[in-house]
């Protein structure tokens, strides 16, 4: 791993250098490691047996090196939880909870791996990997028929990163870092809103089809699958710009002067490849588990909470799935790094809107379910919204707070929008059915 | 009252721009309004001898006199006449239309004349919160005669009027008279605004999407609908709020009105106050009252006037009504616009389309839960798309902070077909008659003039 210096002639004429300590020490890698901390080997070192204590070693680097691992109580629960039959709710919440943890342990495993593959590998497993758990949440919905929550849970991961984790960075980097001018390079902004807006027009086509009068399911159906091998092909090519063309945009700046005593320094990998490899397997197929439970037991907590299916899909799911890169967007945003931090948000819409749309939709092929590509009306219109919206905000290559507090409420507006939508009568609305002929409809 | 501070900011295509801020209080919006006022010649009123009548009559000048308006102020006791001489109720509309345009430019100078008493930043929140008060007006009356439409139109108007028409003709005419020299502005403070704006639009829009896709029963749409819109509204003040601190507080030298070197002779130069604090006070409830008796007049014989003029009541409400209402600002941005000021144009244009989608909206909704009737967020499609295409068309425009005439020209245009639209839209019979009529006898001309068209 060969620590390189580049200078770079940016557009607005500054001189940046780029020292690129670790070649797969992407945006992503890096904000998931804020949340790491420095196993402290004290303790396990007194074995004397060997294998013993190498293994405990492992053990502890990979369990505890986390700030989150508290919640990796919830695993077991969740399991004991579904097989003593507590309550389907309490396997839904205790299987949510536990996911979180599981998430941010496989993108560290993701980054170790990567240190024995070289950084061109290991960017392309973070970029495969790196929303592991929504790919597997969306097969799990689709083996159990529930293609409207797929559908749900994926929208709502590519509208919690657009406008909560980047609204909510950019606040709060804006009110800390509130005398100091804030910028980032709008570049990597500008591809990444070009592929959204590739991926809105896929989802919008079929939608206006469907208003139009001689559509008929088979034509729909076959116009999503073109569109998913289209969408397949642009992130196959913004793989190879941001590995390998045009990487000196995407890697993560400034790292050179302060390096945060939290952050682990990873010189060196701290497990070695093939037990990072079996942890890796090991906690994929735990997150299979847990995915499957919370598939499965949706229904009931909807029932129980008194929450509708959709908003939990769209709002809850991807807010725990999502937990660590947010915390860890935050914490870059605080330091003004903002590059990072849009890095991490702007990545995963990507990432999720042209790669594990399109893989779910060509699942769905293999398996012979008839998944399109259009959501409704509401979820179309609130997707066009979002990348408006964080286009308009990330044109000008600055930041402040104001920009970050206006995501943050259009994400609210639209989470409130998806509470009251299709709500179940006996929930919190509580309004005065006064008989007035006050009220006028604008109907259509 | 703040001293004159000179300061530095370094703008990201790094050019350099010294920041006078001469007076704490004068935003873009004050010094707009200010171009429109003229010195009062006190040599008349200083003969007379008596000293308590002089000063009223002082007093009387500067406020009712002090602005070339003026003569339109008597358009206000001619519409109290005809109200109760029942002239005609459509002379009444019109009357109290022409009345309302000084009204409201008075309100705006006694606004600044307080704020001079009280400081920059809390002169910075009155022109903030008042300084689309007879819009705020007209709404409240038109929610208390229920006619939520006619309310809904009217705030949707004057966004319209304030992103196309306001900013598209001081483009024009400020590209126009200085076609030679280039046009910068900041444009910053239009990334801020288009934020806003299209929060404002999300929170219209939602709604909307909501009827139109609603597969549940039409009470559970209608009462998911008005939750919706009541959380919005809570929503959009917040953002308001945080806009206000972030335009008076944080960020505040974004906002200053950039005016160093050149003061133009017919600006009146506010060093000092022109009227007493007390005496500003009671003008302004008095102004206040006068505007909320004449938008009393207007809710209420819109339809009568819509009768007989042969206007939808739609156009009147989203094109009439917001042009008069804004009149004074109108004008004040095109001259500012001719001086190559455009921070002040924009600011006065966005500000006040931000004012009206972030603030007058939502306390409507308020106030209508307050009173218990039943409003909505969500316009038809028709005038939500329009909203959504000016905010598009405004935001593409100002995105490299440059300006020239054409930019101006299609923000002008677009607001002709925005109003030709509404125009036709829902018109009385006799007028889509009356227009079917003209297309013929163009057409007639043309044939008598080229020939019969000839076929293959």
């Amino acid at each position: 791993m060969a620590s390189s210096e580049a200078s770079e002639l940016l557009e607005n004429g500054s001189i940046k250098k780029e020292m690129m300590r670790h070649g797969g020490r992407t945006a992503h890698n890096m904000s998931s490691s804020s949340l790491r901390k420095k196993s402290d080997l004290s303790l396990v070192s007194k074995i004397r047996v060997g294998f013993l204590r190498e293994f405990l070693v492992n053990l502890q680097e990979v369990l505890l090196g986390t700030k989150l691992w508290v919640l990796f109580l919830a695993v077991p629960f969740a399991i004991v939880a579904e097989y003593c039959s507590f309550g389907r709710a309490w396997v839904f919440g205790l299987s949510l909870l536990g996911l979180a943890p599981l998430a941010e342990r496989i993108s560290f495993l993701t980054e170790q791996i990567a240190f024995y593959t070289g950084p061109t590998v290991g960017g392309l497993l973070n970029a495969t990997c790196g929303n592991a758990t929504e790919l597997i949440i969306a097969i799990f919905a689709l083996i159990q028929h529930k293609v409207d929550v797929l559908k749900c849970s994926l929208l709502g991961s590519v509208l919690s990163n657009l406008l909560l984790v980047l609204g909510s960075s950019l606040f709060c980097g804006g009110i800390v870092n509130i005398s100091k001018q804030q910028k980032f390079d709008r570049k990597q902004a500008d591809v990444n809103s070009l592929l959204l807006f590739l991926g809105l027009l896929c989802h919008v086509l079929p939608l206006m089809f469907k208003f139009t009068a001689e559509a008929t399911a088979s034509a729909t159906l076959a116009l999503s699958r073109a569109s998913c091998i289209i969408m397949l092909i642009a992130y196959i090519a913004y793989l190879v710009f941001q590995l390998w063309t045009h990487r000196q945009l995407f890697d993560a700046q400034g790292e050179a002067d302060d390096d945060d005593d939290d952050v682990v320094s990873d010189e060196t990998p701290a497990v070695g490849f093939w037990s990072a490899f079996v942890w890796l397997l090991v906690m994929t197929a735990l997150v299979a588990l847990l995915s499957e439970y919370v598939v499965a037991t949706i229904e009931a907590a909807s029932d129980s909470w008194g929450l509708s299916v959709s908003f939990i899909s769209l709002i809850l799911l991807p807010i725990v799935g999502n937990a660590a890169e947010h915390a860890g967007a935050i914490i870059f945003a605080f330091k003004n790094k903002l590059d990072i931090s849009l890095g991490v948000a702007l990545g995963s819409a990507t990432q999720i809107s042209m790669f594990v749309v399109p893989l779910t939709v060509i699942a769905s092929w293999i398996i012979g379910i008839r998944m399109e590509l259009g959501f409704n009306l509401l979820e179309t219109s609130t997707l066009a919204l979002s990348i408006l919206v964080t286009t308009l905000a990330l044109q000008d290559g600055t930041s402040h707070y104001m920009k970050g507090l206006v995501l943050v409420l259009c994400y609210l507006v639209i989470g409130a929008c998806f509470f009251v939508f299709r709500a179940p009568m006996n929930s919190s609305i509580n309004l005065e059915y006064k008989s007035s002929q006050d009220h006028v409809t604008m109907r259509i």
